[in-house]
């Protein structure tokens, strides 16, 4: 209870010094610390300087005060001495030896008055060697026995009591001729004598002169000779205590002399003030030169605080460099480091709303113009946005190395720009460039615009001493006839642009209502999809791969269905686009391989089951465990089960594509080129992999009955592929024209309609066992 | 005679070694006899110039007589002997043996008197009828003091040095004295007092002075 008591005082007080230090600001800080110590420091020196005084003062008090006793005591002695030798005389004198050798009292008496009469002394009178006494009559006489002890050790002056004061009294003796007594004569020693002995000296000090018996408690214990300090009523004053002689056995008579410390120090007290006056002078000189030169720090360190308050704000303020010293340079400081920072700001700013490599704007800058641009917009002028996308960008890459796609990308940058003067142009991401052109009227032509926009950009470009012909799609949206909004425009262009690109490459298209709901239609299937993989809504059909060398069936192609629970069966067209788009094609993939293993498990050994594979798969690691796996959980042996791909799967990575096609065939599965022919159908792809089979796409398969070009393709494939050991197999056949051509061109394998369509598992027996029946005689037909 | 011849010696040890003597002849012979009586001051110092007087027994008449001249003579500003024991009665002369003067006074109650200046080689002699002490000073020189110790008994003497004063012709017995000495603190700076006087035994006598 007490110690939280003590602990909250204790807080309270820290807090108000605190409290105190911050309120008093720094000028006010150096001010007050440079004034305490001047304080300090003049009260130090005035205090000693008094010191040093008063010791002075006392030395030369001590100094006056042992002279006036010599002044007084010679004096005193002085007396004595006039009225010695006047007491001589007459105790020399023959008449007045006779008068006292006669005893004759009355003629000593006269001649005692007339004595004293003469030597000015108030008593005269003789003692005798018994003590007997003989005054001048009306005089005080003095007690002859107490004066005897001195008288006989041979003093001849001194103090004697006369009734209550005490008088000087000296003594000379008779002698008839030897020693009969002595003549004494006496002067009362008072207070004005001793006043105007003291007053001779000039000095201020007090005489006084008593017996020690009669002296105040105080004044008795000094001891004779000394000086001593005492506090008077009036005041401090040094007293000297010193013995007088004295003719009396009974009295000790003192001289005391008194010295006031005040008028010692009276002198210096002036001085004092004028100490104190030069203290308080050097104070306010302080404080003021303190405060002056804070005033010279904390006024830039004020300007520089503003500006850093103001930097804190975002204004770049500067602060101007006033002097040659330090501050200066700090202000100079300041300056550069605004000057670097605003350089950083702008630089980051910069790399924040442009692209790298071209320095146009990017996506977001790009938006904010366009919001601008919206906002800004008239009400019959147009803004038309184009959002462009070079193709095969990512081949460039690969097969000319990055430098020349990234050549490719700055020449189209500045080809863009050429070729639309009043256009904004950005680059949005990889391959895709974005321009708007705003306040457009509403009677300009837009597609005869994109039109010679789309003309000009159809051009060949020189990379690295290689001509490339230019190959760009674009969509377009225009405001306010498409959208209203940045988003909405963007969102619209876009759609546009995958519009063209799915047309065909080297167009454009303009944003139509419909794409949008194609769009639309595309995200809610593919929300779709992945409820299917879970809910398994997939389905395997099988179209058999006819072998006409044999009239038999030799195998079966997995083909997938998807039967939509609202929409029906959905084309694989349509869904496959969007699962390779999402990543969902992986696991559907995967569940294909399975699935076409589990069913083929059913089947004869001699009917192998051919399966479609993704480009996408040979991107992801996971295909050759995947086809292990399901091979080792259906107990299917590897060479029935067949692989179909793509030329796409070599675009993206060759070299790790040939590495899983080597591995997938060590395990003993057969790999199958899909869809040969088209595309870029490069030779060099037949050469790198000793592909099991090469199926020629179903164009030259339509073709063939009217085109003479297509037969002439299919004769030469099928004669690459005998020279390479790879067989052929003609995809689409329907009629019995097209089945002939294909055997006359040496195509070793049928697939179409023709034989059969894609059917369930569940009638593949049936299939197999048609085609068993007829296989001793019957054609096809 | 022996007395006389004593007195003229020249030397201090000479005359203890004769007083010595003396006090042997004293003891050994009946007449004359000899006392010596010594005095001492009571600081025990013995007192030099001080006159022993012996009352006069019961019957006895002998004449005092003192030997040597019953002059005071002033010799360097020195009255010499500085004391003289007179008989009451006698004329003392004072005969001046300087070459400058001298004039003599006396305060002393039993003869008060003052001669003038007298010159070299006069004499000025004074008759001193009443026994006392007569203290001689002189106007001209302060410091001259002489001493004349007028007495009624032949059995006086002056203590010398030692503070030996030698009483002759006295037997033993008890006796009445006086010692005077300038300094005596007693009236007239006399003492008195008895002392029982016996041969062969030092009379010792203490007196008290200034």
């Amino acid at each position: 209870m007490q110690r939280a008591a003590r602990s909250r005082a204790r807080l309270a007080r820290v807090r108000w010094r605190r409290v105190l230090l911050w309120r008093l600001n720094l000028q006010a800080r150096v001010s007050l610390n440079i004034a305490g110590l001047l304080i300090v420091v003049m009260l130090i020196t005035v205090g000693v300087a008094d010191y040093g005084l008063r010791l002075y003062a006392y030395s030369i008090a001590q100094r006056d005060i042992a002279a006036g006793t010599g002044l007084v005591e010679r004096n005193l002695a002085s007396r004595q001495d006039e009225m010695r030798s006047a007491a001589q005389v007459v105790a020399r004198d023959f008449g007045f030896r006779e008068a006292f050798a006669l005893n004759d009292r009355r003629t000593l008496e006269s001649a005692l008055t007339s004595l004293a009469g003469r030597a000015g002394a108030p008593l005269a009178m003789v003692v005798s060697l018994d003590g007997t006494a003989t005054a001048n009559p009306g005089s005080t006489p003095i007690d002859g026995q107490a004066m005897l002890a001195a008288l006989n050790a041979g003093r001849n002056g001194g103090i004697v009591r006369t009734g209550r004061t005490l008088s000087l009294a000296v003594a000379a003796p008779i002698e008839l001729p030897d020693l009969a007594g002595w003549l004494v004569l006496a002067r009362p020693l008072g207070q004005r004598d001793l006043d105007q002995l003291a007053g001779l000296s000039g000095l201020p000090i007090e005489a006084q002169a008593a017996d020690k018996a009669r002296l105040d408690p105080d004044l008795a214990g000094q001891a004779v000779g000394s000086i001593d300090h005492h506090d008077g009523r009036d005041g401090d004053q040094l007293v000297r205590m010193s013995a007088l002689p004295s003719l009396d056995a009974t009295l000790q008579p003192r001289l005391i002399l008194r010295y006031p410390l005040a008028s010692a120090t009276e002198a210096y007290r002036s001085l004092r003030m004028d100490l104190a006056a030069i203290a308080m002078v050097a104070v306010l000189m302080g404080v003021l030169l303190g405060s002056r030169l804070t005033r010279g720090i904390l006024q830039p360190l004020g300007r520089l605080a503003m500006a850093t308050a103001a930097m804190a704000r975002g204004e770049m303020t500067r602060v101007e460099p006033r002097g040659r010293d330090e501050l200066a340079s700090l202000a100079r400081s300041f300056n550069v480091m605004v000057d670097a920072i605003e350089e950083r700001e702008r630089r980051i700013t910069h790399a924040w709303l442009h692209d790298g490599l071209t320095n146009l704007p990017n996506r977001r800058f790009f938006q904010e113009k366009l919001d601008r641009a919206v906002g800004r917009r008239g009400p019959d002028s147009r803004i038309l946005v184009a959002l462009l996308d070079i193709d095969d960008l990512s081949l460039i890459n690969d097969t000319m190395g990055h430098a020349a796609g990234d050549a490719l990308l700055l020449k189209f940058a500045d080809l863009l720009q050429r070729t639309v003067p009043g256009a904004k142009v950005c680059r949005f991401g990889s391959d895709e460039f974005g321009l708007m052109l705003e306040n457009l009227s509403g009677d300009t032509d837009l597609s005869a615009l994109v039109d010679d926009l789309a003309r000009k950009l159809a051009i060949e470009i020189d990379i690295a001493g290689q001509v490339i012909p230019l190959s760009v799609g674009f969509g377009v949206a225009v405001c306010p006839d498409d959208a209203q909004d940045t988003g909405t425009m963007l969102k619209n262009a876009e759609l546009a642009l995958g519009r063209a690109k799915a047309d065909g490459k080297r167009g454009y298209r303009f944003f139509e209502a419909t794409l949008d709901e194609a769009a639309s239609r595309r995200r809610q299937l593919e929300i779709d999809l992945r409820n299917a993989v879970r809910n398994g809504e997939f389905e395997l059909h099988f179209q058999p791969l006819f072998f006409p060398a044999q009239s038999r069936v030799k195998g079966f192609e997995a083909l997938l269905r998807w039967d939509h629970p609202r929409r029906g069966r959905v084309s694989p067209a349509e869904f496959i686009p969007i699962a390779e788009h999402s990543g969902l094609i992986i696991p559907i993939s995967e569940w294909v391989i399975r699935e076409a293993c589990r069913h083929a498990i059913g089947w004869p050994d001699a009917i192998g089951v051919a399966v479609n594979i993704s480009a996408s798969h040979f991107r992801v690691p996971g295909l050759v465990p995947c086809v292990i796996n399901a091979l080792s959980h259906s107990g299917l042996a590897p060479e029935r089960l067949e692989l179909e791909i793509t030329e796409g799967v070599f675009i993206s990575n060759f070299d790790s594509t040939l590495d899983t096609l080597r591995q997938l065939r060590a395990l003993g599965v057969r790999i199958a080129l899909d869809d040969f022919g088209t595309g870029y159908s490069s030779l060099s792809y037949l050469r790198a992999f000793p592909f099991d089979k090469v199926k020629i796409d179903q164009s030259f398969v339509r073709d063939l009955s009217t085109d003479a070009s297509a037969r002439a393709v299919v004769r030469a494939i099928t004669a690459l592929a005998d020279a390479l050991g790879m067989e052929t197999l003609g995809e689409g056949v329907e009629d019995v024209a097209q089945y002939d051509a294909l055997i006359c061109e040496g195509c070793s394998m049928i697939q179409g309609y023709l034989i059969s369509r894609p059917v369930p598992g569940s009638e593949v027996g049936a299939i197999l066992r048609k085609w068993d029946q007829n296989r001793s005689g019957r054609r096809v037909g | 005679m022996l007395f006389s011849m004593v007195s003229r010696l020249p030397s201090d040890s000479l005359r203890k070694a004769a007083f010595a003597f003396g006090c042997l002849l004293a003891t050994s012979a009946t007449e004359p006899r000899h006392l010596g009586v010594q005095v001492f001051n009571q600081r025990g110092l013995p007192l030099e110039g001080a006159v022993v007087e012996i009352a006069r027994p019961a019957g006895d008449d002998r004449a005092v007589v003192f030997p040597g001249r019953s002059a005071m003579a002033q010799r360097n500003e020195t009255f010499v002997p500085g004391t003289l024991i007179v008989p009451a009665g006698a004329t003392v002369a004072f005969p001046n043996l300087d070459t400058v003067r001298h004039s003599i006074y006396s305060f002393s109650r039993i003869a008060r008197f003052q001669i003038d200046l007298y010159g070299a080689d006069q004499t000025r002699s004074r008759q001193f009828s009443v026994p006392g002490t007569v203290a001689l000073g002189c106007h001209i020189h302060d410091k001259m003091r002489g001493y004349l110790r007028v007495v009624t008994t032949p059995y006086a003497a002056r203590t010398d040095l030692n503070g030996m004063a030698d009483i002759a012709n006295l037997p033993a017995g008890r006796y009445a004295v006086t010692v005077w000495h300038p300094l005596g603190m007693g009236r007239d700076g006399e003492w008195h007092g008895t002392i029982v006087l016996d041969e062969g035994h030092a009379n010792r006598l203490t007196i008290e002075t200034r």
